[in-house]
């Protein structure tokens, strides 16, 4: 009986070792040579999330998801230029604290443990903020806020205390452009997504205080830049620029919920004004409509507050005389003149892309296509929405990192295509959406 | 005015089973013999495998079985190498019967207690469908008392009435992140109840030849009052309000059934079973919650199953007088279209092979145990609904032992 016992037991372990096995071929890297991996773009790159740059964020940044993955096919290091242990909030971010009555999402900047250095002020330019130096060996070049526009730009590097960082040298004495320094140490591969800022800086300010990148520049910087990264033959991939409408930065604040909230105080009320522009630079008030998109941080609570005018004091937004101020709106010129501007930039860098050779994600159409139908991954439903869409984080223009894991494999989906590699895909349930109180 | 800003949480659990396997684990002399039985007199087991055949047997039964099964999945996200186990579990489902009636009258009565239904998964919490299932264990005992008449020496037949006793326990994790960085959780857990019955016909051919036909009614079982436990962010709980209940009905399925007996010399028996299994009752998963939120809603998720077939076939070979060698096996298909592959019961077209030993201890006393392998074919799927990609593989470990005592 004894015997029969240990039979037992031995048969059940032989069983419990028996778990079937998926066999698939081994992952390769194709005609690609994924050792030395480096990343070029600004915040999206950067793996900016709520509204800041910090340690988190960071390490769910797309090319650091990409490059682990890339672990399977001979990829090697990836060094990020992450904010060190007790400074790891960075440049501080956003955080949900809660929900008002109402429901509305309240936040609140999170300014502890920043990496703060100090403030430069640059004359004729602003004030510069700066961080702790990084001065480790980097592969993701991300940098915050950096237009195509500014990637041969001497000066840069004292202009943007993101890149500042990155440098040896102390702002203002910086001269080594963009472009120099990340394609000064040899790399085998590259993904390059610039270019969202040229059309995002003008649109996140309503349309005024910056300027869309001319078309014309804009081409010939791409093709410059793309002439540099492919120089020793490096192959790589990169990504058009989205549709700044597909972002909840102005899609969550409507002139239809708006006027909604004010017809509830007063419905006498028939229509909200914006300063529109009607051609070149010409702005004028008119009645606003569905299309002119406020922006996500503008103070609702301004509408309907007294305003001084040459005809007496009137009540913000409701007047053609206190229209809504220009700056928080992108009108629907505005929309068209920024679409027309971004769909310009993607033809270059696909027709760019395909001269070389390259992959290309369509981040374009792939945003626009998640706008108008939602997107479903291993059971999760995820939407352009703001908080509740899952892919995009407080700032409304920068994701999450569950939506950074989306971003990764579709980058890696365009260089599997392309380049016959099979870099296995990133699991994007192993990564977070919003974090919530 | 307060600054305006839509909070839609679409985040609706869509939770949603499907009934694990139909176990088909009634007997272990039958389970030996490829699981076939429908067409034969071997033991009390027939109460379940043949109502009609109760009557025929020779002598009046008292038995119980148990199978422990052991379900080895694995799933591999498409364009991955990553292999997502289930965790080792042992599922138990059991049997016990009685026949009894007058020595060679002409009426036995019967009971049986069985596990026609269930299925015990555990994909854990980290693995890439978490969202979908983390783990479910559901059962379905069928209680069943059974008539058995003898028309003629030739000719039985029998019907019993089947009361099911149904819980369920099935776990999801919500896509929403605390401030620890921890999924959301869902749990579902209840019992509930339903009804059907089971009919057969069982015959003695001239030509030595037995066969039997059953029909076992669909069981629509209905839990009326689960609960419905929801686990999210303190900001968010108001919108999964606790406590919560639910309502949900399960359509059981039929099985129709014929089997045939061969009795070659009076050393062998050969046996084949043909099942049709109407699974086509099974169009969705429905859940209703007792308080719906915005958030909240019912559920509603298509499962569209299709009427499945199986073909089955043993033998069994009696080396003394109380020594008995059985094998056997099948082929059974899936009840589960293309793009309703779920982690529950990751199903496809599946073979198995079984083997199995009597001996007989006493004159009375019968000792029976049955080993079944079953592979559940590779299957790579993108599921319609949770939009899951990949390949699931199983493979089923089933070791059993009974003992029946007759007089």
């Amino acid at each position: 009986m004894k015997n029969f016992k240990i039979y037992l037991s031995a048969g059940l372990l032989f069983l419990a070792a028996c778990k079937p096995e998926i066999h698939n071929p081994a992952p390769t890297k194709g005609r690609a040579d994924f050792t030395r991996y480096i990343a070029v773009g600004n915040s999206l790159t950067a793996g900016y999330s709520n509204g800041g740059l910090y340690l988190a964020g960071q390490l769910n940044s797309y090319p650091a998801i990409m490059a682990k993955q890339m672990q399977a096919v001979g990829g090697g290091t990836f060094n990020q230029p992450l904010f060190a242990a007790g400074q790891e909030n960075g440049s501080g971010y956003l955080k949900l604290t809660g929900f008002d009555a109402s429901g509305n999402p309240i936040t609140a900047l999170d300014t502890n443990h920043t990496a703060i250095r100090g403030i430069l002020p640059v004359p004729g330019f602003g004030n510069v903020i700066l961080y702790t130096k990084y001065t480790g060996d980097i592969e993701n070049y991300g940098v915050p806020g950096i237009k195509l526009l500014n990637i041969t730009y001497a000066p840069y590097g004292n202009l943007n205390g993101f890149f500042e960082r990155m440098l040896p040298g102390n702002a203002p004495t910086n001269t080594t452009d963009y472009l120099d320094f990340v394609t000064a140490k040899s790399f085998t591969f590259f993904s390059d997504w610039l270019g969202n800022n040229d059309a995002l800086a003008y649109a996140t300010g309503g349309g005024v205080g910056d300027v869309l990148t001319d078309k014309n520049v804009f081409a010939q910087l791409y093709e410059l830049s793309i002439e540099k990264l492919t120089a020793s033959g490096q192959k790589g991939v990169v990504g058009t620029i989205p549709d700044v409408t597909s972002i909840p930065y102005f899609n969550t604040v409507t002139i239809g919920a708006i006027l909604a909230g004010v017809q509830k105080a007063n419905p006498s009320v028939q229509a909200l004004y914006v300063n529109a522009l009607v051609s070149g630079t010409t702005y004028a008030p008119r009645v606003a409509t569905a299309n002119d998109l406020v922006i996500l941080t503008f103070p609702t609570s301004m509408i309907g507050t007294l305003v001084t005018t040459p005809y007496g004091p009137l009540p913000y937004g409701l007047t053609p005389y206190t229209p809504i101020d220009n700056q928080y709106v992108l009108d629907a010129n505005e929309v068209a003149l920024t679409r027309d501007y971004v769909q310009s930039y993607n033809a270059t860098i696909k027709s760019i892309a395909a001269q070389k050779g390259l992959a290309v994600f369509d981040a374009y159409t792939y945003l626009n296509n998640i706008k108008a139908n939602g997107l479903v991954v291993d059971g999760i439903s995820l939407s352009s929405s703001y908080i509740s869409g899952g892919l995009f984080s407080l700032d409304g223009v920068h994701l999450t990192p569950r939506g950074y894991s989306i971003i990764a494999n579709e980058f890696i989906k365009a260089i599997n295509s392309t380049y016959g590699s099979t870099i296995p895909l990133a699991n994007v349930a192993s990564y977070q959406g919003l974090t919530f109180p | 005015m307060k600054k305006i800003l839509l909070l839609v949480l679409a985040l609706i659990p869509v939770i949603s089973f499907a009934q694990g396997f139909q176990v088909n684990l009634e007997g272990e002399k039958q389970i030996g013999m490829g699981h076939t039985g429908t067409g034969l007199l071997q033991d009390g087991a027939s109460v379940f495998f043949n109502p009609g055949a109760v009557v025929m047997l020779p002598d009046n039964y008292i038995q119980a079985g148990i199978s422990p099964l052991m379900f080895r999945s694995v799933f591999n996200p498409m364009g991955t190498d990553v292999q997502d186990h289930v965790a080792n579990k042992v599922a138990t489902p059991f049997t016990f019967y009685a026949a009894v009636g007058p020595k060679n009258g002409w009426w036995k009565l019967g009971m049986a207690v069985y596990t026609p239904f269930g299925g015990l998964t555990d994909w854990g919490d980290t693995w890439a469908g978490k969202y979908t299932l983390e783990s479910l264990d559901l059962k379905a005992i069928y209680f069943q008392p059974t008539l058995s008449i003898k028309l003629t020496d030739y000719l039985s037949i029998g019907g019993g009435f089947v009361y099911n006793h149904s819980s369920v326990d099935l776990t999801q994790a919500i896509p929403l992140t605390n401030s620890a960085g921890q999924d959301g959780q869902a749990e579902l857990k209840g019992s509930g109840r339903g009804y059907g019955w089971n009919a057969g016909i069982f015959m003695k051919t001239e030509s030595g030849i037995t066969v039997g036909i059953t029909h076992r009614s669909g069981v629509s079982t209905t839990i009326s009052n689960g609960n419905a436990i929801f686990a999210v962010p303190p900001s968010l709980q108001s919108s999964f309000p606790q406590p919560n209940s639910f309502y949900s009905n399960i359509p059981l399925p039929s099985t129709t059934s014929v089997g045939l007996g061969f009795y070659p010399t009076d050393r062998w028996t050969i046996a084949f079973d043909a099942n049709l299994v109407g699974w086509d009752v099974y169009k969705a998963l429905a859940f209703d919650y007792k308080i719906n939120t915005p958030q909240l809603q019912d559920s509603y998720s298509a499962r569209n199953y299709q009427d499945a077939v199986s073909v089955r076939a043993g033998a069994q070979y009696k080396a003394c007088d109380n020594f008995f060698i059985r094998f056997g096996g099948g082929f059974a298909g899936t009840a589960v279209q293309d793009g309703y592959v779920t982690a529950e019961a990751p199903d496809a077209p599946r073979q198995f092979v079984t083997c199995g030993l009597g001996y007989k201890l006493a004159s009375k006393l019968d000792l029976d145990v049955s080993f079944e392998y079953e592979h559940v074919d590779a299957r790579t799927q993108t599921n319609n609904q949770s939009q899951l990609a990949g390949t699931f593989e199983t493979n089923v470990y089933i070791p059993g032992l009974s003992l029946a005592y007759h007089w």
